[in-house]
Order: structure tokens, then C-alpha cells, then sequence
């Protein structure tokens, strides 16, 4: 069809995206480039990379960015594990279940992230739902630490974060034709077999865009690991914050906040890049 | 084979319950009797809900949150449907590029998007004042979502209607308010209903660019939950997870099953 484009049409929308996102990413950049501020102002005049200079001259800062990858990191692998099953689960569900079960896994995102995380502070707590069953079962005498700790962080992350993993596999799954199982299946293959050799390569889409969302969802959340960690769990998204707000300290933050993110960058090519040369 | 599956289907409602318990926990907490979050409740009462109905702050909250998400929804709901009937219609080769473009708000991490808009703004001069930061984060916030919506109800509409009604000697406004409007509805409802509770539950954004005085919902409740452990902020969630599910339901009820 060729008729006049009504550019005005997508003019606001682009406008929006340019001006508040590309153009703030950019300034990002920029501020981190930019040289430490004195008597209280967020950044001096001229250019240099003393923040980036900062950042890795100083441990605390520092030791907290593979950290913050190795919190990511096992979050999606726990994600990945509680939602692969549920996510099979679902896809092959009876219509009547399915929209229930739909409804299980999404019903963590309609409520916010700081009320989830505050559930699991009162399950987790040391006087927490747990703890207390435990203590009262007798099974044990003192309180198990299970917050302000990487394990309670790790726990509350993949909560907050499994629908992400789940929705993408749940995409991949419906595409799979139940007949190529049953054909393997009857040409005498065993149900893992079926599963390693014909469900699990198919969706792997699905486990590439749910462990990248996750991953990189978990290593910049700010309101899970400040709320079960306590000021115990030390992550660079939260030092970020820290820094910036806190602070003043613009062009540290921004530097700081832009090696997390390169790290995190380098870390979803090399996944992708590994999981395309096994199965592909 | 039998123990191996019977064990996958414990496991499933393990993760089942895995889901829902932090928040069933929050909603049972919320009717404790006593000063302090304890299990099992020390009797039903309903004293935090009244606290919270007698607490300025939170109540200021819940209201301001209401009014940003709705603003900004109507905002998103027109840049969007605009965007997206672009992107069906009329983008071409270019389609790709504007899903990206779109979708970049909900792609990049929320707390680097907001702590980019708060240098831009001060950049510009603005700073946080009037609260001009904080809305247009929410718009940015909840525009995929309106976008994602009407494109899935769109893209299962022929333009072959509109284009009748346009032959027949309709205006472009008359043939989109008579024809496509009541066709993208539904999308319209969903996305709608989407960009509201991620406005009314988003946190980055909010957090940096609040600004002073009031604040969000979710602001208020991280804050109060800094220094406090009563099940006010327990009755405070309650609140908030019923408005969320009636919004829901009254979009399905009305949109939900024409679509």
C-alpha cells in the first residue's frame, strides 16, 4: 500500500523514547566521564576517568560487582529450575487448569515488589513464620538465619523475578507439537530421553530470553536486596544508589553503575554464545 | 517411573505454594490482633486496617499513587495507541526499529532509567520540581505496556472495515472513533488496566525521582518499613493487592470476555 505515512502518529512516542531515554542514556555516559564535584556540587568541570580510576582502586566498590554477578547468576539458576517444571506443567495442562495455573505464576506481578519482598521478611525473619513453626515443631532450638543474608536475597529474588522465567519457556513449550513426542515416543525412546533430545532443545528460545530477563533483572534490583539483606548484603546496584543519592557522587555512580552494566553485558553474550554452539 | 513422577508433582506444588505464600502471608498478617508480626496471629482483628484508615501518610499514599497511575495511564494510553497503530499499519521496513524503540523502557533496568532521567532533568534545569521528573518516568514506565496490548488486538484486525468506511465518505477521525476504536477495546482495557498497576506498583522510578513531598505508595511502605515491624504496613498491602485484583476483574468482566 503506498500512501503518505502519518508520521504524526508515532511522532510523540518517538519524541518520548528519544528525549527521556536515549538521550539520558547518553548523558550517563557522559556524567561518568566527568570529573568529582567539590563544595557539595555532583560533579567539577573537565573531563577525565578518575571515576572509573575510583571505582577500581577501591576494594569495598569494587568486591561487590562479582558479587552482585554471582547473585544473579544463581538467582536465574534457581528460577530456571522451579520454572522449567511448572512451565511444562501449564503447557500441557487441560484448558480448565491451565487458566488457573496461569493466573498462580502471573499473580506475583499485580502485587508490588516492595509488598513481596515485605512477605518474605515475615517468613523469613528470625521470629518469621518459619523460624517459629521450626522452633515450635522443636525441631530446632535457635533461630535458623535465613535473612539479612545472600540465601534470603537469592530466595526473595527468584520469587519476585520467576514469572519472567516462566512466561518465555511457557511461549516456547505451546509451539511444540505434542505429536514429534508421542512419535518418539512410540519409536521406543524413554520420557527423559523425549525430554533431552526433543522438549528441552526446542524450547531452548524460551530458557535463552528467561535466563538473560531474570538475570539481568536480578543484578539491577535495588528494593529485594535492601529490604531481606538488611545493609548486610552489599550489591553495586545498591552502592550505585548509595552513591548517587546519598552522596552526590554523580560521575562515581554513573561509572559504577556502567561497569555493572557492561559486566552483565559480557556475561549475556557469553551465555548466548554458549548455549547457540551446544544446540544449535 | 512412578516415584520419579509422583516427585515432580510434589515439587510443582511446592513451587506453587513458593508463589503464592509471601503474599497469602502478607494478607493473613494484616488481620492480626496483636502489636507485632507474629505467627500464628494472636486473634482476628481488624485494628490495623483502621490504623491505616486513621494514617495520614499512607492514606495521602494510596490516593497521590491513584492519581499519578491514572495520569500517567491516560498519557500511555494515547501515545501508545498512536505508536501502535503506526507500527501495525503504516511502518514497513521501520517495524522492528519502532517495537525496539517501544519496548526499551520495560527492556532496560528501571533503577539506571531512573537515575538517568534524574541527571537529564537536573541537566535541563528542571530538577525534580512539580514533579515533572517523577511523570514522565511513569509514562515511560507504562507505555510498553499499553503498546504490547493494542498491537496484539490490532494485529488480528483487517484494515479492510476502516478502509470501507473511509470510501464510503467518513473522515480519518470518524472511520478510527466508529471502526477501530470499538475493534482495539479490549486492548485498550488490558493494557490500561497493565499500565495503571505498574504505575501504582512501580518502585525505581518512583524512589529516585520522587522529589519532595508527598510520595508513593510503594516510597511510603519501603520507608515505614525501614524502621517498623507492625502488620500496619501488612493492612496497608492488603489494601493495595484488593484494588489491584478488583481492577483486574472489572476489566475482564467488562472487556475480557468479548475479546
Amino acid at each position: 500500500m503506498s500512501r503518505r505515512r502519518p508520521l504524526l502518529l508515532i511522532a510523540p512516542a518517538a519524541g518520548l523514547i528519544f528525549f527521556f531515554v536515549m538521550l539520558p542514556y547518553i548523558n550517563v555516559l557522559v556524567m561518568s566521564l566527568r570529573m568529582p564535584g567539590a563544595d557539595g556540587k555532583p560533579y567539577g568541570p573537565g573531563f577525565g576517568m578518575e571515576a572509573y580510576a575510583q571505582f577500581f582502586a577501591e576494594n569495598y566498590y569494587l568486591s561487590a560487582l562479582p558479587h552482585t554477578l554471582w547473585l544473579g547468576i544463581v538467582t536465574t539458576a534457581v528460577c530456571l529450575v522451579l520454572g522449567y517444571p511448572l512451565a511444562l506443567h501449564i503447557a500441557t495442562a487441560s484448558r480448565r487448569w491451565r487458566g488457573l495455573l496461569y493466573g498462580i505464576v502471573l499473580s506475583p506481578l499485580l502485587v508490588g515488589i516492595v509488598i513481596r519482598s515485605y512477605g518474605w521478611t515475615i517468613l523469613l525473619g528470625n521470629t518469621g513464620v518459619i523460624n517459629k513453626t521450626l522452633k515450635d515443631l522443636g525441631i530446632i532450638t535457635r533461630p535458623l538465619k535465613l535473612m539479612y543474608n545472600d540465601f534470603g536475597v537469592v530466595l526473595a529474588l527468584a520469587h519476585v523475578f520467576l514469572p519472567f522465567m516462566v512466561l518465555p519457556l511457557l511461549a516456547s513449550l505451546q509451539g511444540i507439537d505434542p505429536a514429534i513426542g508421542q512419535a518418539a515416543r512410540s519409536l521406543g525412546a524413554s520420557r527423559l530421553t523425549v525430554f533431552r533430545r526433543v522438549t528441552f532443545p526446542v524450547s531452548m528460545p524460551g530458557v535463552q530470553s528467561g535466563c538473560i530477563l531474570v538475570f539481568v533483572l536480578a543484578i539491577s534490583s535495588y528494593v529485594t536486596p535492601a529490604l531481606i539483606g538488611g545493609m548486610r548484603v552489599k550489591t553495586t546496584t545498591i552502592l550505585v544508589v548509595d552513591a548517587l543519592i546519598d552522596q552526590f557522587l554523580w560521575p562515581f555512580g554513573s561509572a559504577m553503575a556502567l561497569v555493572l552494566a557492561v559486566s552483565a553485558g559480557l556475561i549475556v553474550i557469553a551465555f548466548a554464545m554458549l548455549t547457540r554452539m551446544k544446540w544449535k | 517411573m512412578r516415584l520419579a513422577e509422583a516427585l515432580l508433582a510434589l515439587f510443582r506444588v511446592l513451587v506453587y505454594i513458593f508463589l503464592l505464600a509471601p503474599i497469602a502471608v502478607v494478607v493473613l498478617a494484616s488481620f492480626n490482633a496483636g502489636n507485632f508480626l507474629t505467627f500464628p496471629p494472636q486473634g482476628l482483628s481488624l485494628r490495623w486496617f483502621v490504623t491505616f484508615l486513621q494514617n495520614d501518610v499512607f492514606m495521602d499514599a494510596i490516593v497521590y499513587s491513584a492519581v499519578l497511575a491514572a495520569l500517567a495511564t491516560a498519557v500511555s494510553l494515547v501515545i501508545g495507541t498512536m505508536a501502535a497503530l503506526y507500527y501495525v499499519r503504516h511502518a514497513g521496513k521501520e517495524a522492528e526499529t519502532v517495537r525496539v524503540l517501544l519496548l526499551l523502557p520495560l527492556i532496560l533496568p528501571e533503577i539506571l532509567t531512573a537515575i538517568a532521567l534524574l541527571f537529564f532533568f537536573y541537566e535541563i534545569g528542571i530538577g525534580l520540581e512539580h514533579k515533572i521528573a517523577l511523570f514522565t518516568g511513569h509514562v515511560l514506565m507504562t507505555l510498553p505496556f499499553v503498546f504490547l496490548n493494542v498491537t496484539t488486538s490490532l494485529q488480528g484486525r483487517d484494515e479492510a472495515c476502516e478502509l470501507a468506511a473511509r470510501s464510503l465518505g467518513a473522515s480519518r477521525m470518524t472511520a478510527f472513533r466508529r471502526i477501530t476504536l470499538p475493534l482495539i477495546a479490549p486492548g485498550l482495557a488490558t493494557g490500561g488496566v497493565f499500565a495503571f498497576i505498574i504505575s501504582f506498583d512501580t518502585f525505581g522510578i518512583s524512589f529516585i525521582l520522587k522529589g519532595t513531598g508527598s510520595a508513593p505508595l510503594p516510597i511510603q511502605l519501603y520507608d515505614y518499613l525501614r524502621f517498623n515491624f507492625t502488620p500496619e504496613a501488612a493492612a496497608v498491602s492488603t489494601v493495595s493487592i484488593v484494588f489491584t485484583l478488583v481492577a483486574v476483574v472489572a476489566a475482564d468482566r467488562l472487556f475480557g470476555r468479548k475479546a
